[in-house]
Protein backbone atom coordinates (compact mmCIF):
# COMPACT_ATOMS: atom_id res chain seq x y z
CA UNK A 1 0.00 0.00 0.00
CA UNK A 2 2.74 2.43 1.39
CA UNK A 3 4.88 1.24 -1.90
CA UNK A 4 1.73 1.47 -4.30
CA UNK A 5 1.51 5.55 -2.68
CA UNK A 6 5.54 5.72 -3.20
CA UNK A 7 6.07 5.54 -6.75
CA UNK A 8 2.77 6.67 -7.70
CA UNK A 9 3.20 10.59 -7.71
CA UNK A 10 6.68 10.94 -9.07
CA UNK A 11 5.71 12.73 -12.02
CA UNK A 12 4.93 16.02 -9.91
CA UNK A 13 8.21 15.97 -9.39
CA UNK A 14 8.94 16.57 -12.90
CA UNK A 15 6.09 18.77 -13.81
CA UNK A 16 8.10 20.77 -10.94
CA UNK A 17 10.73 20.53 -12.81
CA UNK A 18 9.09 21.10 -16.42
CA UNK A 19 7.36 24.37 -14.83
CA UNK A 20 10.83 25.78 -13.52
CA UNK A 21 12.32 25.42 -17.35
CA UNK A 22 9.89 27.28 -18.79
CA UNK A 23 10.50 29.83 -15.62
CA UNK A 24 13.56 29.99 -16.87
CA UNK A 25 13.45 31.02 -20.29
CA UNK A 26 10.25 33.14 -19.82
CA UNK A 27 10.63 36.92 -21.16
CA UNK A 28 11.25 39.24 -18.02
CA UNK A 29 11.60 42.89 -18.66
CA UNK A 30 14.94 44.50 -19.25
CA UNK A 31 16.10 45.62 -15.89
CA UNK A 32 14.62 42.16 -13.89
CA UNK A 33 16.51 40.02 -16.55
CA UNK A 34 19.44 40.01 -14.16
CA UNK A 35 17.45 39.03 -11.46
CA UNK A 36 15.94 35.78 -12.52
CA UNK A 37 16.32 33.75 -9.51
CA UNK A 38 17.84 30.33 -10.48
CA UNK A 39 14.63 28.12 -10.63
CA UNK A 40 15.88 24.95 -11.57
CA UNK A 41 18.21 24.75 -8.75
CA UNK A 42 15.92 25.94 -6.45
CA UNK A 43 13.81 23.09 -6.85
CA UNK A 44 16.57 21.27 -6.82
CA UNK A 45 17.46 22.60 -3.94
CA UNK A 46 13.93 21.27 -2.00
CA UNK A 47 13.54 17.97 -3.60
CA UNK A 48 17.02 16.75 -2.93
CA UNK A 49 16.21 17.87 0.60
CA UNK A 50 13.01 15.94 0.33
CA UNK A 51 13.34 13.53 -1.09
CA UNK A 52 16.98 12.69 -1.56
CA UNK A 53 16.64 8.99 -2.50
CA UNK A 54 14.45 10.24 -5.67
CA UNK A 55 16.02 13.29 -6.35
CA UNK A 56 19.94 13.40 -6.27
CA UNK A 57 23.17 14.80 -8.00
CA UNK A 58 22.33 12.47 -12.01
CA UNK A 59 19.05 14.25 -11.85
CA UNK A 60 20.72 17.62 -11.27
CA UNK A 61 23.08 16.75 -14.10
CA UNK A 62 20.46 15.97 -17.08
CA UNK A 63 18.54 19.08 -15.82
CA UNK A 64 21.84 20.78 -16.05
CA UNK A 65 22.37 19.06 -19.55
CA UNK A 66 18.72 20.61 -20.70
CA UNK A 67 19.83 24.34 -19.51
CA UNK A 68 23.08 23.86 -21.36
CA UNK A 69 20.66 23.43 -24.50
CA UNK A 70 18.50 26.01 -23.54
CA UNK A 71 20.73 28.61 -23.11
CA UNK A 72 23.58 27.91 -25.45
CA UNK A 73 26.00 27.45 -23.26
CA UNK A 74 28.71 24.52 -23.39
CA UNK A 75 27.25 21.30 -22.72
CA UNK A 76 28.24 20.60 -19.41
CA UNK A 77 28.70 24.30 -18.05
CA UNK A 78 24.74 24.33 -15.98
CA UNK A 79 25.05 20.31 -15.31
CA UNK A 80 28.39 21.06 -13.59
CA UNK A 81 26.83 23.75 -11.54
CA UNK A 82 23.78 21.94 -10.99
CA UNK A 83 25.52 19.34 -9.96
CA UNK A 84 27.80 20.90 -7.17
CA UNK A 85 24.49 22.49 -5.82
CA UNK A 86 23.11 19.29 -5.73
CA UNK A 87 26.42 17.98 -3.82
CA UNK A 88 26.55 20.75 -1.25
CA UNK A 89 23.00 20.88 -0.57
CA UNK A 90 22.83 17.10 -0.11
CA UNK A 91 26.02 17.24 2.56
CA UNK A 92 24.71 19.66 4.72
CA UNK A 93 21.40 18.42 4.32
CA UNK A 94 20.98 17.03 8.02
CA UNK A 95 21.99 20.13 9.44
CA UNK A 96 19.60 22.45 6.98
CA UNK A 97 16.23 20.35 7.69
CA UNK A 98 17.07 20.99 11.55
CA UNK A 99 17.41 25.18 10.71
CA UNK A 100 15.06 27.79 10.92
CA UNK A 101 13.31 29.29 7.31
CA UNK A 102 15.64 32.08 7.57
CA UNK A 103 18.85 30.29 8.38
CA UNK A 104 18.34 27.88 5.46
CA UNK A 105 17.70 30.74 3.06
CA UNK A 106 21.35 32.12 4.77
CA UNK A 107 22.37 28.45 3.24
CA UNK A 108 20.97 29.13 -0.11
CA UNK A 109 21.97 32.35 -0.50
CA UNK A 110 26.06 31.20 0.05
CA UNK A 111 25.51 27.95 -2.01
CA UNK A 112 23.84 29.54 -4.40
CA UNK A 113 26.30 32.43 -4.76
CA UNK A 114 29.55 29.98 -4.84
CA UNK A 115 27.52 28.67 -7.73
CA UNK A 116 27.27 32.05 -9.52
CA UNK A 117 31.02 32.30 -8.64
CA UNK A 118 31.94 29.40 -10.51
CA UNK A 119 29.36 30.17 -13.34
CA UNK A 120 31.20 33.18 -13.80
CA UNK A 121 35.06 31.66 -13.78
CA UNK A 122 33.69 29.36 -16.23
CA UNK A 123 31.87 31.91 -18.60
CA UNK A 124 35.35 33.91 -18.50
CA UNK A 125 37.14 30.85 -19.80
CA UNK A 126 34.90 30.33 -22.32
CA UNK A 127 35.74 33.97 -23.27
CA UNK A 128 32.15 35.38 -22.63
CA UNK A 129 33.32 37.79 -19.75
CA UNK A 130 30.23 39.08 -17.72
CA UNK A 131 31.64 42.26 -16.51
CA UNK A 132 30.21 42.29 -12.71
CA UNK A 133 29.54 40.75 -9.49
CA UNK A 134 26.37 41.63 -10.37
CA UNK A 135 25.91 38.08 -11.02
CA UNK A 136 25.31 37.49 -7.56
CA UNK A 137 22.16 39.00 -7.37
CA UNK A 138 20.62 35.87 -8.75
CA UNK A 139 21.73 34.02 -5.63
CA UNK A 140 20.00 36.81 -3.42
CA UNK A 141 16.72 36.84 -5.04
CA UNK A 142 16.57 32.87 -4.71
CA UNK A 143 17.28 32.60 -1.21
CA UNK A 144 14.83 35.72 -0.42
CA UNK A 145 12.42 33.36 -2.75
CA UNK A 146 13.31 30.03 -0.95
CA UNK A 147 10.90 30.41 2.05
CA UNK A 148 8.19 30.69 -0.45
CA UNK A 149 9.47 27.98 -2.96
CA UNK A 150 9.83 25.84 0.43
CA UNK A 151 6.29 26.27 1.62
CA UNK A 152 4.35 25.92 -1.52
CA UNK A 153 6.43 22.88 -2.47
CA UNK A 154 5.66 21.30 1.17
CA UNK A 155 2.17 22.13 0.58
CA UNK A 156 2.23 20.17 -2.83
CA UNK A 157 3.89 17.33 -1.31
CA UNK A 158 1.57 16.64 1.64
CA UNK A 159 -1.48 17.28 -1.03
CA UNK A 160 -0.34 14.66 -3.14
CA UNK A 161 1.21 12.59 -0.84
CA UNK A 162 4.44 12.51 -2.98
CA UNK A 163 7.59 9.95 -1.93
CA UNK B 1 33.04 9.45 -5.56
CA UNK B 2 29.63 10.33 -7.99
CA UNK B 3 30.44 14.39 -7.53
CA UNK B 4 33.23 12.95 -8.83
CA UNK B 5 32.44 10.94 -12.14
CA UNK B 6 29.68 13.85 -12.65
CA UNK B 7 32.19 16.83 -12.33
CA UNK B 8 34.91 15.08 -14.58
CA UNK B 9 32.15 13.60 -16.57
CA UNK B 10 31.21 17.72 -16.95
CA UNK B 11 34.44 18.99 -17.98
CA UNK B 12 35.22 16.64 -21.06
CA UNK B 13 31.64 17.69 -22.12
CA UNK B 14 32.70 21.04 -21.99
CA UNK B 15 36.35 20.36 -23.49
CA UNK B 16 34.61 18.51 -26.06
CA UNK B 17 32.03 20.69 -27.21
CA UNK B 18 34.26 23.74 -27.39
CA UNK B 19 36.75 22.25 -29.26
CA UNK B 20 35.62 19.51 -31.54
CA UNK B 21 31.80 19.10 -33.09
CA UNK B 22 31.32 16.04 -32.05
CA UNK B 23 28.19 16.44 -29.93
CA UNK B 24 26.28 19.09 -32.17
CA UNK B 25 24.03 16.05 -33.04
CA UNK B 26 23.15 15.40 -29.96
CA UNK B 27 22.89 19.19 -28.30
CA UNK B 28 20.63 18.99 -31.73
CA UNK B 29 18.57 16.51 -30.74
CA UNK B 30 17.94 17.52 -27.60
CA UNK B 31 16.73 20.96 -28.67
CA UNK B 32 14.48 19.51 -31.15
CA UNK B 33 12.51 18.87 -27.64
CA UNK B 34 13.69 21.67 -24.88
CA UNK B 35 13.18 24.50 -27.51
CA UNK B 36 9.29 23.88 -27.34
CA UNK B 37 9.73 25.65 -24.00
CA UNK B 38 10.54 29.29 -25.45
CA UNK B 39 7.52 28.55 -28.13
CA UNK B 40 5.52 27.64 -24.94
CA UNK B 41 6.63 30.58 -22.43
CA UNK B 42 5.71 32.70 -26.17
CA UNK B 43 2.59 31.39 -26.35
CA UNK B 44 0.82 34.34 -23.93
CA UNK B 45 2.19 36.93 -26.18
CA UNK B 46 1.11 34.94 -29.16
CA UNK B 47 -2.77 34.50 -27.89
CA UNK B 48 -2.65 38.19 -26.88
CA UNK B 49 -2.16 39.41 -30.04
CA UNK B 50 -4.34 36.91 -32.32
CA UNK B 51 -7.57 37.87 -29.83
CA UNK B 52 -6.07 41.39 -30.18
CA UNK B 53 -6.37 41.46 -33.93
CA UNK B 54 -9.88 39.51 -33.41
CA UNK B 55 -11.35 42.49 -31.84
CA UNK B 56 -9.44 45.51 -33.38
CA UNK B 57 -12.01 48.11 -33.88
CA UNK B 58 -13.04 48.83 -37.57
CA UNK B 59 -12.37 52.32 -37.70
CA UNK B 60 -8.34 51.20 -36.46
CA UNK B 61 -8.37 48.77 -39.01
CA UNK B 62 -9.40 50.97 -41.84
CA UNK B 63 -7.46 53.56 -40.73
CA UNK B 64 -4.44 51.48 -40.82
CA UNK B 65 -5.18 49.70 -44.21
CA UNK B 66 -5.67 53.49 -45.22
CA UNK B 67 -2.02 53.68 -44.01
CA UNK B 68 -0.30 51.02 -44.98
CA UNK B 69 -1.94 51.58 -48.91
CA UNK B 70 -0.33 55.10 -48.72
CA UNK B 71 3.31 53.43 -47.59
CA UNK B 72 2.83 50.88 -50.20
CA UNK B 73 2.08 53.52 -52.66
CA UNK B 74 5.04 55.34 -51.70
CA UNK B 75 7.08 52.54 -51.59
CA UNK B 76 6.35 51.44 -54.68
CA UNK B 77 6.79 54.48 -56.49
CA UNK B 78 10.48 54.27 -55.18
CA UNK B 79 10.76 50.38 -56.34
CA UNK B 80 9.95 52.33 -59.90
CA UNK B 81 13.37 54.00 -59.70
CA UNK B 82 15.37 51.52 -57.96
CA UNK B 83 14.56 49.02 -60.81
CA UNK B 84 16.50 51.73 -63.42
CA UNK B 85 18.94 52.34 -60.52
CA UNK B 86 19.60 48.71 -60.37
CA UNK B 87 19.96 48.07 -64.12
CA UNK B 88 22.27 51.01 -64.55
CA UNK B 89 24.23 50.02 -61.43
CA UNK B 90 24.60 46.47 -62.80
CA UNK B 91 25.69 48.30 -66.29
CA UNK B 92 28.32 50.34 -64.40
CA UNK B 93 29.40 47.05 -62.48
CA UNK B 94 30.14 45.51 -65.69
CA UNK B 95 32.18 48.30 -67.03
CA UNK B 96 34.15 47.91 -64.20
CA UNK B 97 34.63 44.01 -64.50
CA UNK B 98 33.89 43.85 -61.28
CA UNK B 99 31.32 40.89 -59.66
CA UNK B 100 29.43 42.48 -56.53
CA UNK B 101 25.35 40.69 -56.81
CA UNK B 102 23.08 43.13 -56.43
CA UNK B 103 20.24 41.09 -55.45
CA UNK B 104 19.89 38.98 -52.73
CA UNK B 105 16.95 36.48 -51.52
CA UNK B 106 15.60 36.85 -48.19
CA UNK B 107 13.10 34.99 -45.91
CA UNK B 108 10.93 35.97 -43.15
CA UNK B 109 11.75 34.56 -39.63
CA UNK B 110 9.70 35.21 -36.25
CA UNK B 111 11.47 35.68 -33.28
CA UNK B 112 10.16 33.60 -30.06
CA UNK B 113 12.75 34.06 -27.62
CA UNK B 114 15.31 35.97 -25.89
CA UNK B 115 18.47 34.46 -24.12
CA UNK B 116 17.68 34.63 -20.73
CA UNK B 117 21.29 35.61 -19.92
CA UNK B 118 21.36 39.42 -19.73
CA UNK B 119 24.94 39.56 -20.44
CA UNK B 120 24.69 38.35 -23.93
CA UNK B 121 22.61 39.79 -26.91
CA UNK B 122 21.15 36.58 -28.80
CA UNK B 123 17.72 35.72 -29.80
CA UNK B 124 15.84 32.57 -31.56
CA UNK B 125 14.21 32.34 -34.21
CA UNK B 126 11.69 30.26 -35.90
CA UNK B 127 13.60 29.37 -39.05
CA UNK B 128 16.66 26.49 -38.63
CA UNK B 129 18.28 24.03 -40.47
CA UNK B 130 15.51 22.64 -41.91
CA UNK B 131 14.48 25.65 -43.63
CA UNK B 132 17.77 26.23 -45.33
CA UNK B 133 19.41 28.24 -42.49
CA UNK B 134 23.32 28.29 -42.10
CA UNK B 135 25.73 29.31 -39.61
CA UNK B 136 26.76 32.84 -40.26
CA UNK B 137 23.82 33.66 -41.87
CA UNK B 138 23.07 37.37 -41.79
CA UNK B 139 20.06 38.70 -39.89
CA UNK B 140 18.43 42.20 -40.60
CA UNK B 141 14.86 43.69 -40.33
CA UNK B 142 12.90 46.25 -42.04
CA UNK B 143 15.82 49.27 -40.93
CA UNK B 144 18.65 47.35 -41.12
CA UNK B 145 21.16 44.98 -40.21
CA UNK B 146 20.47 43.00 -36.80
CA UNK B 147 23.37 40.18 -36.58
CA UNK B 148 24.36 36.94 -37.57
CA UNK B 149 23.45 32.78 -36.92
CA UNK B 150 25.29 31.27 -34.27
CA UNK B 151 23.58 28.46 -33.66
CA UNK B 152 21.70 25.74 -35.62
CA UNK B 153 19.20 23.61 -34.49
CA UNK B 154 16.86 21.77 -36.28
CA UNK B 155 13.95 23.88 -36.44
CA UNK B 156 15.11 27.14 -34.38
CA UNK B 157 18.07 29.17 -34.22
CA UNK B 158 20.15 31.23 -32.22
CA UNK B 159 21.09 34.62 -33.59
CA UNK B 160 23.58 36.97 -32.39
CA UNK B 161 22.56 40.54 -32.12
CA UNK B 162 25.41 43.39 -33.84
CA UNK B 163 25.67 44.55 -29.95
CA UNK B 164 26.91 41.69 -28.29
CA UNK B 165 30.51 42.60 -26.51
CA UNK B 166 31.63 39.36 -28.52
CA UNK B 167 30.46 40.81 -31.81
CA UNK B 168 32.22 42.94 -34.28
CA UNK B 169 31.26 44.03 -38.29
CA UNK B 170 33.19 45.63 -40.86
CA UNK B 171 31.59 48.72 -41.96
CA UNK B 172 32.39 52.17 -44.07
CA UNK B 173 30.74 55.45 -43.54
CA UNK B 174 28.69 56.10 -46.59
CA UNK B 175 29.32 59.31 -47.29
CA UNK B 176 32.85 58.52 -48.04
CA UNK B 177 33.63 55.05 -47.64
CA UNK B 178 35.62 55.23 -44.76
CA UNK B 179 36.39 51.73 -43.62
CA UNK B 180 35.67 50.86 -39.51
CA UNK B 181 35.11 48.19 -37.19
CA UNK B 182 31.91 48.59 -35.60
CA UNK B 183 31.91 46.49 -31.95
CA UNK B 184 29.06 45.45 -29.68
CA UNK B 185 29.44 47.15 -26.51
CA UNK B 186 26.39 45.20 -24.50
CA UNK B 187 24.31 47.89 -24.73
CA UNK B 188 21.63 47.19 -27.01
CA UNK B 189 21.83 51.41 -28.00
CA UNK B 190 25.54 51.61 -28.71
CA UNK B 191 27.85 50.31 -31.22
CA UNK B 192 31.69 51.98 -30.98
CA UNK B 193 33.80 52.22 -33.60
CA UNK B 194 37.34 51.25 -32.79
CA UNK B 195 40.72 52.24 -34.06
CA UNK B 196 39.64 55.16 -36.06
CA UNK B 197 41.98 58.03 -36.51
CA UNK B 198 41.67 60.94 -34.80
CA UNK B 199 41.90 63.41 -38.28
CA UNK B 200 39.74 61.04 -40.00
CA UNK B 201 36.44 62.73 -41.57
CA UNK B 202 33.76 60.94 -40.00
CA UNK B 203 30.77 62.92 -37.86
CA UNK B 204 27.81 62.89 -36.12
CA UNK B 205 24.97 61.50 -38.28
CA UNK B 206 27.51 59.55 -40.74
CA UNK B 207 25.28 56.75 -41.67
CA UNK B 208 27.53 53.34 -41.55
CA UNK B 209 26.64 51.07 -43.87
CA UNK B 210 28.34 47.13 -44.02
CA UNK B 211 31.02 46.84 -46.16
CA UNK B 212 31.36 43.01 -46.89
CA UNK B 213 34.28 42.98 -46.14
CA UNK B 214 34.40 40.20 -43.85
CA UNK B 215 32.90 37.96 -46.33
CA UNK B 216 30.02 36.96 -44.01
CA UNK B 217 27.51 40.18 -44.22
CA UNK B 218 26.44 41.04 -47.98
CA UNK B 219 27.58 44.84 -48.04
CA UNK B 220 25.55 48.15 -48.25
CA UNK B 221 23.15 47.02 -45.52
CA UNK B 222 22.72 50.48 -43.18
CA UNK B 223 24.51 49.17 -39.42
CA UNK B 224 24.22 51.99 -37.60
CA UNK B 225 23.69 56.34 -37.62
CA UNK B 226 26.87 57.67 -35.54
CA UNK B 227 25.64 59.38 -32.64
CA UNK B 228 29.21 60.82 -30.89
CA UNK B 229 32.35 61.51 -32.40
CA UNK B 230 34.58 62.63 -29.43
CA UNK B 231 37.83 63.84 -30.03
CA UNK B 232 39.91 63.48 -26.78
CA UNK B 233 43.60 64.42 -26.97
CA UNK B 234 44.75 62.15 -24.51
CA UNK B 235 43.34 59.12 -26.60
CA UNK B 236 45.25 57.85 -29.29
CA UNK B 237 42.11 57.27 -31.42
CA UNK B 238 38.64 59.44 -31.64
CA UNK B 239 36.03 57.89 -29.59
CA UNK B 240 33.06 57.25 -31.77
CA UNK B 241 30.13 55.79 -30.71
CA UNK B 242 26.78 54.98 -33.10
CA UNK B 243 23.40 53.98 -32.57
CA UNK B 244 22.24 50.61 -34.59
CA UNK B 245 19.55 51.13 -37.36
CA UNK B 246 17.84 48.24 -37.03
CA UNK B 247 15.59 47.93 -33.74
CA UNK B 248 17.83 44.89 -32.14
CA UNK B 249 14.97 45.15 -28.99
CA UNK B 250 11.65 45.39 -30.65
CA UNK B 251 11.48 44.01 -33.83
CA UNK B 252 9.53 40.43 -34.06
CA UNK B 253 10.01 39.72 -37.79
CA UNK B 254 13.35 39.51 -39.03
CA UNK B 255 14.74 38.64 -42.60
CA UNK B 256 17.13 35.85 -43.20
CA UNK B 257 19.64 36.83 -46.26
CA UNK B 258 20.57 34.45 -49.08
CA UNK B 259 23.63 34.99 -50.43
CA UNK B 260 24.59 33.37 -53.78
CA UNK B 261 27.65 31.63 -52.13
CA UNK B 262 29.04 30.14 -54.88
CA UNK B 263 32.41 31.40 -56.69
CA UNK B 264 32.16 32.50 -60.06
CA UNK B 265 33.32 29.21 -61.90
CA UNK B 266 30.73 27.73 -60.28
CA UNK B 267 28.06 30.60 -61.40
CA UNK B 268 29.34 29.70 -65.00
CA UNK B 269 29.01 26.56 -65.16
CA UNK B 270 25.82 26.17 -63.47
CA UNK B 271 24.50 29.03 -65.95
CA UNK B 272 26.30 27.09 -68.75
CA UNK B 273 24.37 23.51 -67.26
CA UNK B 274 21.12 25.54 -67.38
CA UNK B 275 21.98 26.96 -70.68
CA UNK B 276 22.22 22.92 -71.97
CA UNK B 277 19.89 21.96 -70.41
CA UNK B 278 17.11 24.90 -72.01
CA UNK B 279 18.54 23.85 -75.44
CA UNK B 280 17.47 20.41 -74.66
CA UNK B 281 14.50 21.44 -74.23
CA UNK B 282 13.90 23.00 -77.52
CA UNK B 283 14.36 26.11 -75.86
CA UNK B 284 16.60 27.82 -78.42
CA UNK B 285 14.50 28.83 -81.37
CA UNK B 286 12.64 31.35 -78.87
CA UNK B 287 16.07 33.48 -78.08
CA UNK B 288 16.80 34.12 -81.96
CA UNK B 289 13.33 35.42 -82.38
CA UNK B 290 13.66 37.70 -79.86
CA UNK B 291 17.22 39.25 -79.60
CA UNK B 292 18.90 41.20 -81.89
CA UNK B 293 20.80 40.34 -84.63
CA UNK B 294 24.62 39.62 -82.89
CA UNK B 295 23.14 37.19 -79.37
CA UNK B 296 21.33 35.46 -82.76
CA UNK B 297 24.18 34.43 -84.22
CA UNK B 298 25.90 33.27 -81.33
CA UNK B 299 23.33 31.35 -80.03
CA UNK B 300 23.06 28.81 -82.69
CA UNK B 301 26.83 28.70 -82.49
CA UNK B 302 26.53 27.92 -78.67
CA UNK B 303 24.25 25.40 -78.97
CA UNK B 304 26.12 23.51 -81.81
CA UNK B 305 29.05 23.85 -79.82
CA UNK B 306 27.98 22.66 -76.43
CA UNK B 307 26.33 19.04 -77.44
CA UNK B 308 29.58 18.51 -79.91
CA UNK B 309 33.16 19.77 -77.58
CA UNK B 310 31.88 20.54 -74.01
CA UNK B 311 30.39 18.79 -71.32
CA UNK B 312 29.90 21.64 -68.66
CA UNK B 313 33.01 21.38 -66.96
CA UNK B 314 35.29 22.35 -69.62
CA UNK B 315 33.82 25.74 -70.94
CA UNK B 316 34.31 27.40 -67.34
CA UNK B 317 38.04 27.27 -68.09
CA UNK B 318 38.19 29.43 -70.91
CA UNK B 319 35.38 31.39 -69.07
CA UNK B 320 37.82 32.28 -66.42
CA UNK B 321 40.49 33.18 -68.26
CA UNK B 322 38.52 35.53 -71.27
CA UNK B 323 37.93 39.29 -70.08
CA UNK B 324 34.13 39.03 -69.96
CA UNK B 325 34.07 36.13 -67.64
CA UNK B 326 32.55 38.08 -64.70
CA UNK B 327 29.74 39.81 -66.85
CA UNK B 328 28.96 35.75 -67.42
CA UNK B 329 29.32 34.66 -64.16
CA UNK B 330 26.07 35.47 -62.61
CA UNK B 331 23.17 35.31 -64.73
CA UNK B 332 20.86 37.18 -63.33
CA UNK B 333 22.61 40.38 -63.00
CA UNK B 334 24.36 40.51 -66.12
CA UNK B 335 23.26 42.18 -68.58
CA UNK B 336 25.69 42.61 -72.04
CA UNK B 337 22.65 44.17 -73.30
CA UNK B 338 25.00 47.61 -72.42
CA UNK B 339 25.61 46.71 -76.14
CA UNK B 340 22.05 45.65 -77.32
CA UNK B 341 19.68 48.06 -75.20
CA UNK B 342 16.59 46.95 -76.73
CA UNK B 343 15.96 43.51 -75.10
CA UNK B 344 16.53 43.61 -71.23
CA UNK B 345 13.80 41.35 -70.12
CA UNK B 346 14.51 36.99 -69.49
CA UNK B 347 14.78 36.67 -73.40
CA UNK B 348 18.06 37.94 -73.43
CA UNK B 349 19.17 36.42 -70.53
CA UNK B 350 20.24 33.23 -72.21
CA UNK B 351 21.81 34.36 -74.95
CA UNK B 352 24.03 36.35 -72.32
CA UNK B 353 24.36 32.99 -70.42
CA UNK B 354 25.68 31.88 -73.33
CA UNK B 355 28.97 33.06 -73.21
CA UNK B 356 29.91 30.41 -70.31
CA UNK B 357 29.24 27.44 -73.00
CA UNK B 358 30.69 29.56 -76.20
CA UNK B 359 34.58 30.49 -75.68
CA UNK B 360 35.34 26.68 -76.90
CA UNK B 361 34.38 27.84 -80.16
CA UNK B 362 35.90 31.58 -81.01
CA UNK B 363 35.81 33.38 -77.69
CA UNK B 364 37.54 36.34 -78.74
CA UNK B 365 35.87 36.78 -81.70
CA UNK B 366 32.70 37.11 -80.47
CA UNK B 367 33.69 39.12 -77.27
CA UNK B 368 35.01 41.56 -79.59
CA UNK B 369 31.89 41.46 -81.41
CA UNK B 370 29.57 42.31 -78.00
CA UNK B 371 31.84 45.02 -76.92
Amino acid sequence: MVGATASRNGWMIWLTFAIGMLLSVSPLPQFMEILRPLWLALLLAFWALALPHKVGMVTAWCLGLAEDVLYGTLLGQNALILTLITFLVLSLQQRLRMFPMWQQSLVILVIFGLAQLVQLWLSALTGNRQPTLALVLPALVSALLWPWISFGLRGLRRRYKIN
Amino acid sequence: MRLLVLVVLSVALMVVDARFTLLKPVRSQMSLVLMQSYWITDLPQRLWQGVASQFGSRTELVAENEKLKTENLLLQGRMQKLAALTEQNVRLRELLNSSALVNEKVEVAELIGMDPNPFTHRIIINKGERDGVVLGQPVLDARGLMGQVVELMPYTSRVLLLTDTTHSIPVQVNRNGLRAIASGTGNPERLELRHVADTADIKEGDLLVSSGLGQRFPAGYPVATVKEVIHDSGQPFAIVRAVPTAALNRSRYLLLVFSDTRTPEERANDAAQAQENLDAQGGGPIIPATVPKPAAVIAPAAAAAVPATAPAATPAKPAATTPVKPAAAHPAAAKPPATAPAAKPPATQPAVVKPAAKPPVSAPATTGGRE
